[in-house]
């Protein structure tokens, strides 16, 4: 009973991603394409939940689809694109063709990757991606990458910052 | 798991919907009369069923019929985009509602071997949930906005998120700062750490350990019900009505209903971290156990003297125009209720009698202790959600710009002074 339950949550969870995946590919509006990363970032999250990994689902859910689909939306809705402000895109087909040529070898590689990886891991114990284990992990046994990961987003957002800074009048001046 | 666990489990749940869900209707009211009682009139006051007006209540209800059997209106200009627009609102409110599932109604009972909790949701990280499913009702109203296609709804859901991501920060912030106090994110976990007491007379109350996180927390939570002083997603006066100008009937009334139950959610989280959640003040759940019949004893003499005021209150203004002496026959409601409520208060009595004879440590106290304590949690919680409407209606509201600088060069500022001061304090008293 529960195993059925489960496959069948796992089953419209998958089918939530790929529909929100196609939807960001094939969508005509940038409408749809939001709400097409919206559905698939959170079933991506209720994946997570149905594992049990609850740190990551909130994670998922508080950075993903919390943060990032609402700086997205901020940044179509302020940008505001046409199609005519887009670079042209001639021999779409034949990139299409192309494409594909080059990436169904990849495609059977990744295939075989996902059908036998799972068990080249050994099952993880219960406590596994819970937010204390996890918590432990970062501010323990991790600290130093974890510190010096933080220093380089910090240059990152001071280096967004400089860059997207308008020039004002007081720095030409000096 | 056993029948009783089953029954308590949904018990839980169905008491977790129906504080949110009925709340609602009662909010509403009560924003209504508040609103009244400050602007010297007395708010809706004559709409009744069979002449039973409940002091306004009824009101709500008509409200809601009106709301449901109205014209599902979608504007001619929306030409693409309609099933979103449909949705928008759903997401809104499906988010408010299931924020309010983690929050702890009652301690942890025992049902036959298994410790059961009090919570629509029964699980251990209660505030990374609400934080996380909180998050996720703003795009219900950039959505809504957008998928208008009108100038004004979008500036609103603009806004909306801009504000959103500007008091998250300091929330999110200022909460860190209290999961370090409490050293959990378990909000039955605070609760019970909120138990004690300091110097043997003030409770342990979040509110007094870490009161310039609660300001900040609770600026914080206002802003994110998105009422007014800071409803800036809404401006009567500058973008017509926000998001959801053109949105009609139910869809309307799924976002308005989204707000009264993210302000309840708001204020519940108050209540949980700052105000001791279900805890009767000095009485932790192990004392009330032990000392129920003293307990028991206290509420026997003093349910009569409460409900007797509340009578009187209720049989002095339970009237349509106050100044009229007689009432032209609407007197019957009056009457009747007062018979209702003199009923309950024998119930009541009779039952704590029949717990003050059953000997200590049986089925009853472990059955009532819980009781009391949702009783102690709605009252904490009515009494914050009138601390909300009244702040709405005594305060002007904020400009756009007001609402950013103060949460950018004050309150962020002082959330991170606030969570480093913390952090060196719990890690002195640490080690």
């Amino acid at each position: 009973m529960i195993e059925i339950l489960e496959t069948s949550l796992f089953a419209l969870l998958a089918l939530g991603v790929l529909t929100g995946g196609l939807m960001i590919l094939l969508a005509r509006r940038p409408a749809t394409h939001a709400m097409g990363f919206f559905i698939a970032l959170l079933s991506v999250a209720g994946l997570f939940a149905l594992l049990h990994q609850s740190f990551l689902f909130f994670a998922q859910v508080l950075v993903s689809v919390g943060g990032v689909v609402i700086v997205t939306l901020i940044m179509i809705l302020t940008v505001n694109l046409r199609e005519a402000d887009l670079p042209p895109e001639p021999h779409q087909t034949r990139w299409l063709i192309g494409a594909a040529v080059i990436i169904a070898p990849l495609s059977l590689l990744l295939y075989q990757t996902l059908t036998t990886l799972g068990d080249a891991f050994p099952p993880v114990s219960d406590t596994f991606g819970g937010t204390r284990s996890l918590g432990t992990l970062l501010f323990h046994d991790g600290v130093l990458p974890f510190e010096i990961l933080s220093v380089l987003l910090l240059t990152a957002m001071v280096g967004a910052i400089i860059i997207g800074k308008k020039e004002q009048s007081y720095d030409r001046e000096s | 798991m056993t029948t009783a666990q089953i029954l308590v489990t949904l018990g839980s749940i169905v008491l977790a919907a129906l504080l949110a869900l009925l709340m609602i209707p009662v909010l509403v009211w009560l924003e209504r009369r508040v609103c009244g009682l400050i602007q010297d009139r007395p708010g809706p006051n004559r709409t009744n069923v069979f002449g039973f007006r409940l002091g306004g209540v009824v009101q709500s209800f008509a409200d809601v019929v009106k709301l449901v059997t109205k014209e599902e209106y979608i504007p001619d200009h929306i030409r693409y985009g309609r099933w979103i627009f449909l949705l928008a609102p759903m997401i809104t409110f499906a988010s408010a509602l299931l924020a309010f599932m983690v929050i702890p109604f009652a301690d942890t009972v025992q049902v036959d071997g298994a410790a059961l909790r009090i919570q629509g949701l029964p699980v251990s990280y209660g505030i990374l949930w609400y934080l996380a499913i909180g998050s996720v009702g703003i795009l219900g109203m950039v959505f809504g906005g957008w998928l208008s296609h009108n100038k004004y709804s979008l500036l609103g859901a603009l806004r909306a998120a801009a504000q959103m991501i500007s008091y998250e920060l300091a929330l999110g912030l200022g909460i860190i700062s209290m999961i370090l106090t409490y050293d959990t994110i378990d909000f039955n976990a605070m609760v019970q750490w909120q138990s004690g007491t300091f110097w043997g007379f003030i409770p342990a109350w979040g509110l007094f350990i870490q009161p310039f996180a609660a300001v900040i927390i609770i600026i914080a939570l206002f802003v994110e019900t998105n009422r007014a002083p800071f409803s800036v997603a809404e401006g009567e006066s500058e973008i017509v009505a926000g998001f959801f100008t053109e949105y009609t009937a139910m869809k309307f009334a799924m976002y308005f209903m989204g707000e009264y139950v993210a302000m309840n959610t708001a204020s519940a989280v108050i209540v949980t971290m700052f105000l001791g959640g279900y805890q009767l003040p000095w009485f932790s759940t192990a004392a009330l156990l032990e000392h129920f019949r003293t307990v028991a004893g206290v509420l026997l003499l003093l349910v009569p003297v409460v409900m007797t005021l509340f009578i009187l209150w209720m049989r002095r203004n339970n009237r349509v125009r106050l100044t009229l002496s007689t009432d032209g026959g609407r007197g019957r409601e009056t009457r009747i209720l007062t018979g209702v409520l003199i009923g309950t208060t024998l119930l009541i009595e009779a039952i704590l009698l029949w717990l003050l004879l059953e000997p200590a440590g049986s089925i009853g106290a472990s059955v009532a202790v819980p009781l009391l304590q949702i009783v102690i949690f709605v009252v904490k919680l009515m009494l914050v959600n009138l601390f909300i409407i009244l702040i709405r209606w005594t305060l002007p509201r904020f400009r756009y710009d007001q609402v950013q600088v103060l949460g950018w060069r004050y309150l962020l500022p002082a959330a991170l002074a606030n969570l480093f001061v913390t952090s060196i304090i719990v890690a002195g008293v640490g080690s």
